[in-house]
């Protein structure tokens, strides 16, 4: 049995503390992807709290032929949807305003972060796919359960993200080299 | 990996953020007050064996008890009768006069004969009439 299996029913049998140990390595992550759906850092560590509790909650219900990981993000993109129906302030709003928490989290750099344009510019849904490729590294199989979406929903998706995502990247690429050579 | 993944991936790492020591004792003060909700236990093979088999007597006997009530319900056939409460059956007998007819001829001639005797016996009752009045 490894080490996660282990935790998982310890968790199940009711120890907290081996919970604590078993998303220990996912909180991090989770935060920061709530971060981005999110209206303040408050509303995103509610989110993440709420993740948590629930899962640690119904724990039994988890399928081990999935990731765990894959499970975990299910219930986030969940929280995250119920909190922005429960939002009064669209995030499109913030995404050029200074109370944007994604932006405050952000280090100043000369260039725009990819995943502000990307919010800008995605749906929900594209732009969650997105960031499960690509920062979670998941596969497609993986994508398309936490999203609930069939396999070719989700290649098409990631296709035309990344087309726009594309676009943003290689139009920042070329002003900067336009600005260099004057 | 290609510009654009790296390029993602680089900017996700940029965004700054990490679990604060408050919300991290708010989490694990929340998941010590609840308990996780115990899996639903899949149904034992004995229990349905058990189940089928209540269920199947339950049926028998309700049929039986259904049989049982139809057959009281419905009127029997009644008190069969003997030859004691038969009544004596009369029959009128009839006494017809009748003869024999003796065909000794071809049916043409007897024809013919039974004409002329019908003749006379209406000229014997022409006579008796015109006698009596």
């Amino acid at each position: 049995m490894s080490n996660e299996a282990a935790l998982i029913e310890a968790a199940r049998n009711g120890s907290a503390a081996a919970f604590a140990d078993l998303v220990g390595a996912y909180r991090e992550g989770l935060l920061r992807f709530l971060l981005t759906r999110s209206s303040s850092f408050a509303d995103a560590e509610d989110a993440l709290q709420d993740t948590l509790i629930n899962a640690y909650r119904y724990l039994h219900s988890y399928d081990a032929r999935w990731r765990f990981s894959t499970w975990l993000y299910r219930i986030a993109i969940n929280n995250a949807a119920r909190l922005k129906s429960t939002e009064t302030v669209e995030l499109g709003d913030l995404s050029d305003g200074g109370d944007d928490p994604l932006r405050l989290c952000i280090e100043a750099s000369e260039r725009e972060n990819l995943w502000l344009s990307a919010r800008r510019s995605l749906t929900d849904e594209v732009y969650a796919a997105m960031w499960l490729r690509y920062v979670e590294d998941m596969s497609i199989k993986d994508i398309s359960t936490v999203l609930e979406r069939s396999v070719s929903w989700t290649k098409v998706n990631l296709m035309r993200g990344r087309k726009i995502l594309d676009a943003e990247f290689n139009k920042v690429a070329t002003d900067e080299k336009s600005k260099a050579y004057g | 990996m290609d510009k654009l993944a790296k390029q993602l991936r680089d900017d996700a790492h940029r965004i700054e953020c990490s679990v604060s020591d408050e919300l991290e004792d708010r989490v694990r003060a929340s998941l010590e007050g609840i308990e996780p909700e115990p899996a639903q236990r899949p149904r034992r093979e004995s229990k349905s064996f058990s189940f089928w088999w209540a269920s199947s007597l339950t049926g028998v006997a309700a049929a039986i008890a259904m049989i049982a009530f139809i057959n009281l319900q419905t009127p029997g056939p009644g008190p069969v009768a003997t030859d004691s409460n038969l009544q004596p059956l009369v029959i009128p007998t009839v006494r017809w006069h009748t003869e024999t007819a003796v065909l000794t001829s071809p049916l043409e001639q007897e024809f013919e004969d039974l004409q002329a005797d019908l003749k006379k016996a209406e000229e014997a009752v022409k006579q008796d009439i015109d006698r009596l009045f």
